[in-house]
């Protein structure tokens, strides 16, 4: 294979790897969205704290990777819960914009609780060094690999759960129509508290599989939440397939920007697909369909 | 005892803003109300006061007796008052058997045996059961909004302008299918636009004016008075 097309390959493989573990993230904060209409910034803190829990579990505990991950999963979205209760639901009834703006004040709070507990240093998962794989001239490492598989077994779970459960199909129908939803029953307050567990959980699943690939620290979240933000616009703010779309695009463009570009200017292109986006076709690559 | 009484309803959004003065209204057993009138009458705000979305100012809804007024929706829909608003009455990106199950949400046992029986009723739905609600035409979008309604088993329809915005040969396919409903068993409660039609398929009318009872009675007796033909049906 020439140099060129094996390095845009390479990309490409590493754009769909880091694609795919943004659009966890991403469906989080797209199905927040979609049932309580706010961005919820707060995600990029959750994310930080999902990876912090997964390092507990992981590195203090000594636990495997899988239920590691599971526990970051779980916590995060139990804080997404509380905060929501405590802070966010105050703010609602102001309307969204001052809402995502609570967002962002909860948001950093939450960092700097993260900050106050365990201080500004890098910090790494305890993984086995492993050589990478190699299928001719791209090479792929077994954690990367480790990763995709937990963020595309999550988004499948999500998709069945949606799909095939009463509970999911009503967490659908509030996004849907919420004045419907109500008059048929369906109790509102509980999906919120649903949606505010499952997208938060999925940031700070998210997290961690990002803090994998790399290192964590008080700003994990803070640093992705423009590339998450991004493919939820770009897929369609509010569509969880969109999310998805639209995590894979940010994905292997700020790969593929590296043929031209220095890696400093990376998140450029989460602002450039944002601003694309709302020139070209405000609503997204799929609309704003919840599912 | 009627099945549905509304006493002296007051509904607003402030005190100087009252929508509907001191309406009386009642539904037995049955049969099919019809409520017309001209546009801000009130006709659709009774409709949202008994489905419990607007709380009363003052006054009374009972259903079997029993006060339901201030009741939130859901309670209310629990008890058998089963209301489809003249609008966004469907969860469009859902397909029409997921619409069904939304509809039966607050009482899922024999969902199944419930959509099935729907699916006899209305075969158009069921030969469109996996297409998403958006894509229906008018007429069957109002067909799975009453579908959804009856699969509660209600007592009582609250249907809110059912043939708005639909042809004349979707709005005559849907008034038979709300007699078929009836015969079942279900009493309905109606505002409409097309006066003349509702007129035909009910037992009794109300006429609404400013919030207020104007006339009530027979529908065919409505029907025949030279006043109200004048005013309400175009002549």
């Amino acid at each position: 294979m020439p140099p060129l097309l094996a390095e845009i390959a390479q990309l490409v493989v590493n754009g769909v790897m880091a694609g795919t573990i943004l659009a966890v993230p991403a469906i989080g904060l797209t199905a927040i969205y979609a049932v309580l209409r706010f961005p919820n910034f707060a995600l990029a803190s959750h994310a930080t704290i999902g990876a912090f829990a997964g390092y507990i579990a992981n590195v203090k505990l000594g636990l495997p990777i899988l239920p590691s991950v599971g526990l970051a999963f779980l916590v995060a979205g139990a804080v997404g819960v509380a905060t929501d209760e405590v802070v966010l639901k105050q703010f609602r009834p102001a309307g969204f914009i001052t809402t995502a703006i609570a967002s962002i004040a909860l948001t950093i709070a939450l960092e700097n609780i993260v900050r106050f507990a365990f201080g500004n240093e890098l910090r790494g998962y305890a993984l086995p060094i492993e050589r990478d794989w190699r299928f001719g001239s791209i090479r792929v490492g077994p954690q990367q690999v480790q990763n995709l598989a937990v963020a595309a077994a999550a988004m499948v779970m999500l998709f069945s759960f949606l799909a095939f459960t009463r509970t999911g199909k009503a967490m659908r129908a509030v996004a849907d129509n919420p004045m419907l939803a109500s008059i048929k029953g369906i109790n509102a307050d509980m999906i919120s508290r649903l949606v505010n567990f499952v997208g938060m959980g999925l940031a700070g699943l998210g997290g961690m599989l990002i803090g994998l690939d790399t290192t964590i620290d008080p700003l994990t979240g803070f640093r992705s939440i423009l590339s998450v933000f991004a493919a939820a616009v770009v897929g369609g703010l509010g569509s969880i397939p969109g999310a998805v779309v639209g995590a894979l695009t940010v994905g292997v463009g700020e790969e593929l920007c590296l043929l031209f570009l220095s890696p400093d200017y990376r998140s450029a292109v989460g602002f450039v697909a944002i601003l694309l986006v709302l020139t070209l076709r405000p609503r997204g690559i799929l609309g704003q369909r919840a599912y | 005892m009627s099945l549905l009484t509304v006493e002296n309803l007051v509904v607003g959004y402030s005190p100087a803003d009252e929508v509907l003065k001191g309406v009386d209204f009642c539904v037995d057993t049955g049969e099919i109300v019809g409520v017309i009138g001209p546009n801000g009458a009130g006709k659709s705000t009774l409709l949202k006061s008994i489905a419990g979305l607007l709380k009363p100012g003052r006054g009374s809804i009972r259903l079997n007796g029993e006060i339901i007024s201030g009741h939130p929706p859901r309670d209310i829909s629990r008890l058998g008052v089963a209301y489809v608003p003249q609008e966004q009455n469907i969860f469009p990106t859902m397909s029409v058997r997921e619409n069904l199950e939304m509809g039966g949400y607050i009482d899922p046992v024999g969902s199944g045996r419930k959509i099935d029986m729907v699916f006899e009723r209305f075969p158009i739905l069921a030969e469109r059961r996996r297409v998403a609600a958006r894509a229906l035409s008018g007429g069957e979008r109002q067909m799975l909004a009453m579908a959804m309604a009856l699969m509660v088993e209600p007592k009582i329809l609250l249907l809110d302008e059912p043939s708005a915005g639909l042809s004349p040969m979707a709005a005559e396919i849907l008034f038979e299918n709300i007699v078929t409903v009836n015969h079942a068993g279900v009493s309905i409660a109606m505002v409409e636009q097309n006066a003349r039609e509702a007129l035909t398929i009910a037992h009794r009318a109300y006429i609404l004016v400013d919030g207020r009872n104007h006339r009530d009675g027979p529908a065919a007796t409505l029907a025949g008075d030279p006043d109200i033909r004048h005013v309400f049906l175009g002549g």
